[in-house]
């Protein structure tokens, strides 16, 4: 598991995971990889040296071609909020959601490139 | 009479060949003197039972090879009863039993417990003083303490509770060694138990300089046990993470409900936090009493080694199952499953 996240990264990682947890719904181990490394995912994020003052703002290319991006209903949600005075601290405050998984999911918005979190 | 019969007829403890109806196929002279030959109609009950605590003889018969224990009050007294192995030389499937006399033995247990409560609450009394002076004196604003005593005051508020977690794993050991470790049959909202749990903690992981993120959302189904228990064993994982979490680092906390179909089947908890990790070799032993992990608290200070196990006992006596992921250098993952039971 060490080597995945250092050789192919942690989104890669967390994608096998994941599909490795549906195929394997019991395995209470794999269901703690799966959270380790979303952990690890929202660890980063926060690790913004503005921390939860940074103002995540719209990509270039979401503004322009937003259909190519597949959002699931949370991350759709998430991205209407995205007005670029936001922080991330606010953005917690204002989702619906709970705060480590509107952390997530911002990140999952950084790492498909549909949103920008500056540093 | 064959060899090892005439063994088993010499030994001192009772010793019976049980059938499925409670009926005595063979017994030993001890399990005469004890019991008596004509006085058995507790294992026939216990045979008729079907339920309940008089049921406990056809937890014998239900895995032949599985080797089984229960204590078991007959007639004003508690024997240990341990099935030797099962007899198939007979009309019906029989097992031989053992009935060891432990009233005595569970007599001190209890009177080691009974004092072992006795001192936690003495202890626990004071210190709840000392704690309640220390939180007051730092939530001074006016007071401008020195840095240093200020410093000073945060490490002792920091040991003091502690303390204060050390004791009450003793107590709580105590009460699994004793037996009288039960679990109450109370809705359980899951969601709010964590929210709470993660609040308990919230204030502590600020000072650590640790992020604590709640990582569930409100449509957790309820589920039937201690509110109290299992706050406990949530409490117990976190203050864990946090003594392997360094600064900036994170730990959170989630539930998914697994489904079986339609319906919620159990749900999962899980502890995460970006510590230090537990080395593969050490995993299997996380729960077992006494067991620390190799890695060295970032806190200061060690534990009893009883927190991991007390979790493991609450989990069980839920009827669920607890595991744990762990990456060294990246994290860990306590994995807690309890069962949705529905109404009947």
């Amino acid at each position: 598991m060490a080597d995945s996240l250092k050789q192919h990264g942690a989104w890669h990682t967390y994608t096998k995971l994941v599909e490795a947890r549906n195929a394997y719904p019991e395995d209470l181990a794999l269901r703690g990889y799966v959270e380790i490394v979303r952990n690890t995912v929202v660890r980063e994020l926060l690790g913004n040296p503005k921390g939860l003052q940074a103002v995540p703002r719209l990509s270039a290319e979401f503004l322009t071609n937003f259909d190519r991006f597949n959002l699931s209903a949370q991350e759709g949600y998430l991205i209407s909020l995205i007005d670029g005075r936001l922080d991330l601290q606010k953005l917690l405050i204002l989702s619906p959601f709970d705060p480590f998984n509107t952390l997530f999911h911002l990140a999952k918005l950084q790492q498909e490139r549909a949103i920008a979190i500056p540093q | 009479m064959s060899k090892p019969y005439s063994i088993a007829q010499r030994v001192k403890t009772p010793i019976a060949i049980v059938n499925e109806r409670g009926g005595v196929e063979w017994y030993n002279d001890a399990f005469d003197a004890v019991f008596g030959w004509d006085s058995t109609d507790w294992l026939k009950e216990a045979a008729r039972a079907v339920a309940g605590e008089r049921g406990w003889l056809q937890g014998f018969f239900l895995a032949a090879d599985e080797q089984r224990t229960i204590d078991v009050d007959i007639e004003g007294r508690t024997y240990r009863v341990d099935k030797i192995m099962p007899i198939d030389e007979y009309a019906e499937p029989a097992v031989a039993l053992i009935f060891e006399d432990v009233t005595r033995q569970r007599e001190m247990e209890q009177a080691k417990s009974d004092f072992t409560a006795q001192i936690v609450h003495d202890l626990r009394g004071p210190l709840s003083g000392i704690q309640g002076t220390l939180e007051f004196v730092l939530s001074q604003e006016g007071a401008k303490l020195d840095a240093v005593y200020a410093d000073l005051l945060t490490e002792a508020q920091r040991e003091s509770e502690r303390m204060m977690g050390l004791i009450n794993e003793i107590l709580d050991f105590s009460k699994i060694q004793s037996g009288s470790f039960s679990v109450e049959s109370e809705p359980v909202r899951v969601a709010g138990l964590l929210k709470r749990a993660v609040r308990s903690l919230q204030s502590v992981a600020a000072r650590d300089e640790v992020f604590l993120l709640s990582a569930h959302g409100r449509d957790v189904p309820q589920i039937i046990g201690s509110v109290e228990k299992l706050t406990q064993a949530v409490i117990n994982l976190i203050s864990n993470s946090l003594k392997f979490t360094p600064k900036q680092g994170l730990i959170s906390v989630g539930a998914q409900i697994v489904r079986n179909g339609e319906l919620p089947e159990s749900i999962v908890i899980t502890v995460t936090d970006s510590g230090v990790g537990i080395k593969s070799n050490e995993l299997l032993q996380i729960w077992e009493k006494y067991k620390q992990s190799g890695s060295k608290s970032l806190r200061g200070g060690g534990g009893t080694g009883l927190g991991l196990y007390i979790v493991k006992q609450i989990v069980e006596a839920h009827g669920g199952e607890i595991s744990v992921a762990s990456i060294e250098g990246v994290g860990t993952s306590m994995v807690l499953k309890l069962p949705v039971r529905r109404a009947a």
